[in-house]
């Protein structure tokens, strides 16, 4: 099924989303766009490359409650926070963005015990994805391409959009993104020339080019292990890293997150939130030992657990290339020069 | 979402402290669980380990002491954290009494292989506070059920002061049954130490158990494991018959939180117990 809007009537698809469940969709901020649950529907704006921050917040938020209780009453009283059921409705994912909530799932879905809250999360979500514009230039820091994945990929959304001019066509790629489709009443049927430009403009991604490197998975995984205690280079990789972690906050898949109590006058709240391997008292043990004091070893951590670790354990490299940790690195930090490098030494 | 929610711990109650060193900062905790299903879901094997949970304060990942043989409760012995970084669940727990409730989770973490043990000889060897998981699996191989499935086995615990020796009532019912060697040394005794004075690697030389169709389970202080290993290799045990269990940072104890990865193993959930051989085909990031 292919429907369109206009562009400029996007506040009215908003409005009907907002009326079936929550929206989740990039909104402008100070310094770009970012992901925000829409309360006022003129908000979204589909005027944007990629979000600073990426989606994974939508299954993973940065704050995940898990328990209330008063200090000093008995175990057994303290509350269970409930995930909220509602439907959501997780607006203009980029396709990379898109592949790496199914990398996530294998770790919080599918490997040993379920994650209660990514999956109940995940249940309740409809993924409308969002072909990049092919007519703007890519960015220098994306490189998508090395891992597969193209401008204008469907796969994993449940429903496809992409940017016609000044409408935007909307495709069911699952039956649930087909029902959610069939309900949108602001939509309206899309004509024998737009079903064309949709299948065009799938076909024109793959000819719009990020950076690129050949990367096998199983040869990086290798090559990284091999050049493990390899200080050298390590410390030649790092030798700018500040350590502090915006790379990994603003990742589509890196997961690491801490378990901390948060109390306020005799009340409290037991929850999880992101946390970063690049700070340095990640590992730091109760007896004092810590086995990553310096940055290389942080950064070599960091790099080992998405191109060899994550490959060996889970059978995938956990990166889609977003150029995220790139552009947001204040020292200019490149996880694709790094792999490059690492390949060649 | 509360049904099986690994993050929410059960409520149980302290049923009993025992302190068991001199310097009282070592003791043990008996908890019973508040709620049968609990008990019955809490099925766990040697070389396990749980999260104690205070509301207020967090978790910590401590092993578990009592043997699955002792029904009715479990046990911890934990060590009250502080010099070095607060240690807030530790101290917390230290400071209660006994009938005070807290939560726990668990049981995590692989254990020792108990079938890949059977039929063998065991010597284990332990050092100072790191006793505690060894005595479950010693406990649970010495029930009257079990003692037959394992050949003969062999203990070497040190600690660096009598005072310092766990479990001492155990220690000394060991020491008189025959099925069991039992060898108690200290770094250095005092006027009423009778016993064997010297290092574990020492005293490990000198005992030289055969390596013919035995595991050695190792745990001790990273200095002891040192040179430990060594008399090991000397007196032929193989890296697949030598276990230990590592310690490292952790959270979740389920392996998601992302903490205690050694290379791509996640020590809580694929371990916390490895061979020698294992571990060499880790990186050395521990």
């Amino acid at each position: 099924m292919l429907k369109k809007t206009a562009i400029e009537k996007i506040s009215e698809l908003a409005a009907v989303l907002m009326d079936k469940g929550s929206l989740l969709a990039p909104v402008k901020e100070v310094s770009g766009h970012n992901f925000a649950e829409i309360k006022d529907p003129q908000k979204v704006d589909l005027n944007f490359y990629n979000t600073i921050i990426s989606p994974k917040g939508a299954f993973f938020p940065h704050k995940e409650d898990f328990i209330k209780y008063k200090i000093g009453k008995p175990v057994s009283e303290a509350e269970l926070t409930e995930v909220d059921p509602k439907p959501v409705f997780l607006f203009g994912v980029r396709p990379c963005d898109v592949k790496s909530f199914s990398i996530m799932d294998i770790h919080f879905n599918a490997a040993g015990i379920v994650d209660p809250y990514w999956s109940q999360r995940r249940k309740a979500t409809t993924i409308f994805g969002y072909a990049y514009d092919l007519n703007q230039p890519v960015d220098p820091a994306d490189f998508y391409n090395s891992l597969g994945i193209y401008a204008a990929d469907p796969e994993g959304s449940d429903i496809f959009m992409v940017k016609k001019d000044k409408d935007l066509l909307l495709k069911s790629i699952t039956p649930k993104g087909e029902e959610i489709l069939a309900k949108l009443n602001t939509l309206i049927d899309a004509g024998k020339d737009d079903e064309k430009y949709y299948e065009e403009t799938l076909q024109k991604g793959k000819e719009y080019k990020t950076r690129f490197l050949c990367i096998d998975q199983d040869v990086i995984a290798k090559k990284l292990e091999a050049i493990f205690h390899n200080n050298d280079f390590w410390t030649k990789v790092s030798f700018a890293c500040l350590s502090c972690g915006a790379c990994t906050f603003v990742c589509p898949n890196c997961y690491c997150f801490d378990i901390c109590d948060d109390t306020m006058f005799g009340k409290g709240t037991r929850r999880r939130v992101w946390d970063a391997c690049m700070f340095t008292d990640f590992t730091l043990e109760a007896s004092g030992h810590n086995p990553r004091t310096q940055v290389f070893q942080r950064l070599r951590q960091k790099i080992n657990h998405k191109y060899s670790y994550h490959v060996k354990k889970y059978g995938v490299i956990s990166c889609v290339g977003c150029g995220r940790c790139t552009r947001s690195c204040p020292v200019n930090i490149d996880i694709y020069s790094i792999v490059e490098e690492a390949l060649k030494a | 979402m509360s049904e099986n929610n690994p993050y929410i711990p059960m409520p149980v109650q302290i049923a009993k402290i025992i302190n068991e060193v001199d310097t009282n900062d070592i003791k043990t905790f008996r908890f019973t669980f508040l709620n049968k299903e609990d008990e019955e879901k809490f099925k766990y094997t040697p070389g396990q380990f749980g999260e104690l949970s205070i509301y207020g304060k967090g978790e910590s990942p401590i092993g578990i002491a009592s043997s699955p043989t002792q029904s009715g409760y479990v046990e911890f012995t934990v060590q009250r954290a502080g010099t070095i970084v607060p240690g807030l669940v530790t101290a917390a727990l230290h400071d209660m009494d006994e009938g005070a409730q807290i939560g726990l989770r668990g049981p995590m973490g692989n254990s020792w292989p108990i079938e890949f043990l059977e039929k063998k000889n065991i010597v284990v060897v332990g050092g100072g506070f790191a006793f505690t998981t060894l005595r479950s699996l010693i406990n649970y191989m010495l029930h009257k059920d079990n003692r037959k499935r394992f050949g003969e086995i062999t203990v070497v615990y040190g600690a660096r002061t009598p005072g310092l020796l766990l479990y001492k009532d155990e220690l000394a019912e060991w020491e008189k049954r025959d099925d069991i060697k039992t060898i108690i040394t200290v770094d250095k005794g005092d006027e009423t130490w009778k016993g064997r004075q010297g290092f574990v690697p020492a005293v490990c030389k000198e005992t030289a158990p055969s390596p013919q169709n035995a595991v050695a389970v190792i745990c001790g202080p990273p200095i002891m494991i040192k040179f430990t290993l060594p008399v090991f290799f000397e007196l032929g045990f193989s890296k697949e018959n030598i276990l230990t269990s590592l310690e490292m940072r952790m959270k979740c104890g389920i392996g998601k939180c992302g903490r205690c990865n050694v290379g791509s193993q996640y020590v809580c959930k694929d371990g916390p117990v490895f061979s020698l051989a294992e571990l060499d085909q880790l990186p050395r990031d521990f």
